[in-house]
């Protein structure tokens, strides 16, 4: 396996040129989880946030008093005169108005069917939510004073003080019965991949060839006692381990940086996605590596494609954002279908057959691209070996 | 017989590489093919190596036909491309391991052999070194371990100083007179005529392909009729006094120009005292006067028409 440890020896020293894209990638990334865990938290997250009322009593009471202090929990009280009050409504001073009638505690410890005044700004959305508690609160009373005859005030406050403390979780459920999940930060890092991913392939692979296309090192190879395809083989065996490598590693990165947004299904398909335009990358190189004959060559065809391809297929800016003519363009690149396909995958909400099948072929498309790329790079390779001979 | 090369003929288009060359190469012997650049000394290597398909001829080396798949001969011949080829990423341990390791395949017998060539080449400081840091001298040291360290019976050596100072040209000469003397046959080639003479004991002029002559130096130099190059350093000679010279027995050409005057002679005992005689007669003034025997420059001469390094 000399041939093969060579290789690994041949990447190994043109790692640190390939660790700038990693580190990139890195920092994007680290870049991008913050971000999403903020949104994540804001979508997912429920503060209660106190809205300003205004509180009216003529009646003093300890349910009154009670009451007061548990609606204390959702609002802030603003204290007005009754000449302030409609300005303060006006001018959004306060969304809400309580007042509670003179006599009110004693009717409705009676069971009368006596309620509460108020007034509201219009279509307040959180008035709703100030009513639902008020509600909550007396028809809580309610049952107690149905079922416990003599409840006095006291003994009544305490209960619904206890009852109104409790609280319960709530669980966010799609509509098909799945939990929900969050594939933003998988789809962003595997579209980020196909940059990071193909430009560390064609560094690594196409310093490789340049190296073993050397018509001098050919020579001398080709003067030892090994079989040309025992050391083609391994050359190709090489070539196969450092895209998987790269792949892999990139793979696991994505979960170092966010294992929690990382372990779901959709996560599979990516994984199944990038590993395909992996080989895509690893033909596009083996072209490339075909062509050039300078290492110098390699850093400028590697920015060109990683960032030119990256740029118009949506692997930066999203394809919704890009003009159709860009994108017209840009299906010639294996990356628009890859990104498409990532697109797709993160639009998902069944995994079906009906739902996957159109990003399987866009899948197709990429691993066709990968094979026609892989076709023309061997057809230039022979007919280079029959001009050197 | 190590090699044997028989007719052999190889053309680029309608460029005749190689004219239907001959050539014997016996066990032990450093052979030399000796030529002007572009006589087709490279291509005649690449043909015995069947790293070029050839139009016709045969090749034996260990006397079985030569093939691009013949592992058994490829086993016992270590190449010394003209090019420096070593792999830029790997060191100079690491070159010379990777290119024996082709050869060698068990771990222990390749360390011992990898240290033997690195003591051979001289390049025990230099072990950790990647080529790029390497001087031309030192390059051209670690191209030739690349090709030894297997200790094959063959040598082929293709004009390996290029570049390369006379210091380490000299270390070069004297190493490969030493992997002779250690068993080896050596197949030299190169456009210096010094270097072949220095280490060859048999030689083959190529021009144009053809193998002109062949033979041991001192044969080639008896092919000649020139037998000695008598130069004197004076100046203003009459004509005279150069009729003088040029009736002189034995005197096959006068050339007097830019004060030197260049008499070549066949063979003869009393040449260059009867050069003193009418510089003495002639009262001829002279800064320096000295004999030279032929050298292959002069075979080369005479042969072609032309110098070795036109």
């Amino acid at each position: 396996m000399q041939v093969f440890k060579l290789c690994m020896q041949i990447i190994r020293k043109n790692i640190p040129v390939m660790l700038i894209y990693v580190i990139l990638t890195a920092v994007v990334t680290a870049l991008m989880v913050s971000d999403i865990d903020k949104e994540y938290q804001k979508e997912i997250s429920f503060t209660p946030a106190k809205r300003s009322i205004a509180f009216i009593s003529e009646d003093n009471s300890l349910l009154i008093d009670g009451f007061r202090e548990a609606l204390g929990q959702i609002v802030n009280f603003v204290e007005l005169d009754e000449t302030q009050l409609q300005d303060a409504l006006y001018f959004r001073e306060v969304t809400y108005i309580v007042r509670v009638p003179a006599g009110f505690t004693e009717e409705f410890m009676k069971g009368a069917d006596v309620k509460i005044d108020k007034s509201t700004v219009p279509n307040s959305v959180s008035n709703t939510y100030i009513d639902l508690f008020i509600n909550q609160y007396f028809n809580t009373a309610r049952l107690y004073i149905k079922n416990i005859d003599g409840i006095s005030q006291e003994l009544l406050v305490q209960y619904l003080k206890e009852d109104l403390s409790k609280t319960s979780n709530a669980e966010v459920k799609s509509t098909t019965g799945k939990k929900v999940t969050y594939p933003t930060y998988s789809n962003n890092y595997f579209n980020f991949f196909a940059y990071t991913l193909i430009s560390v392939i064609i560094l690594g692979m196409s310093m490789l060839m340049i190296v073993f296309n050397d018509r001098n090192l050919k020579m001398r190879n080709s003067c030892a006692p090994v079989i040309p395809g025992s050391i083609n083989l391994q050359f190709i065996l090489a070539n196969l381990f450092f895209t998987f490598a790269s792949w892999a590693i990139l793979v696991v990165m994505s979960f170092i940086f966010n294992y929690k947004n990382s372990l779901n299904a959709y996560t599979v398909y990516f994984i199944i996605s990038s590993f395909i335009y992996s080989f895509c990358c690893a033909s596009i190189s083996f072209l490339i590596g075909n062509l050039i004959k300078s290492q110098n060559a390699v850093y400028a065809v590697c920015n060109t494609i990683g960032l030119g391809s990256s740029f118009i297929s949506g692997v930066f800016v999203p394809q919704e954002l890009l003009s159709g003519s860009i994108l017209k363009i840009a299906s010639f690149t294996p990356a628009y279908w890859y990104v498409k396909a990532n697109n797709a995958i993160a639009k998902l909400t069944q995994f079906d057959y009906r739902h996957l099948q159109p990003i399987f072929s866009d899948l197709m498309i990429v691993a066709g691209f990968g094979l026609a790329f892989f076709a023309v790079a061997l057809a230039i390779g022979k007919r280079k070996n029959y001009i050197e001979n | 017989m190590i090699v044997k090369v028989r007719n052999l003929v190889k053309r680029y288009g309608n460029l005749v590489a190689l004219d239907h060359l001959s050539l014997s190469v016996k066990e032990g012997e450093i052979f030399g093919l000796l030529g002007p650049n572009g006589s087709g000394k490279t291509t005649a290597i690449n043909c015995i190596l069947s790293l070029l398909k050839y139009d016709k001829g045969e090749i034996e080396i260990f006397n079985q036909p030569m093939s691009p798949d013949a592992y058994n001969i490829k086993r016992d011949i270590g190449i010394v491309m003209q090019n420096v080829a070593v792999y830029n990423e790997l060191t100079v341990y690491g070159n010379i391991d990777y290119f024996c390791g082709l050869y060698i395949t068990d771990k222990r017998k390749r360390r011992e052999l990898v240290k033997e060539a690195i003591d051979f080449a001289g390049l025990g400081e230099y072990t950790h070194f990647y080529p790029k840091k390497l001087s031309s001298g030192l390059l051209r040291r670690l191209n030739i371990a690349c090709g030894i360290a297997h200790k094959p019976k063959l040598i082929i050596l293709d004009e390996p100083t290029v570049a390369v100072d006379p210091q380490s040209r000299n270390k070069i000469l004297e190493g490969i007179m030493k992997l002779n003397e250690q068993g080896a046959t050596v197949i030299y080639t190169s456009h210096y005529m010094e270097e072949v003479e220095q280490i060859c004991s048999m030689i083959t002029i190529l021009d144009k392909g053809r193998a002109i002559v062949t033979g041991t130096k001192e044969q080639l130099k008896d092919m000649i009729t020139m037998g000695e190059k008598i130069t004197v350093e004076t100046f203003g000679l009459s004509d005279t006094q150069l009729s003088a010279i040029k009736g002189l027995p034995n005197v096959i050409s006068v050339d007097y120009k830019d004060n030197l005057l260049v008499i070549k002679s066949s063979k003869g005992r009393n040449n260059l005292e009867n050069i003193l005689d009418v510089v003495k007669k002639e009262d001829i003034r002279f800064g320096k006067i000295y004999s030279e025997l032929p050298t292959l420059n002069d075979v080369f001469l005479e042969i072609t028409g032309k110098e070795l390094r036109d």
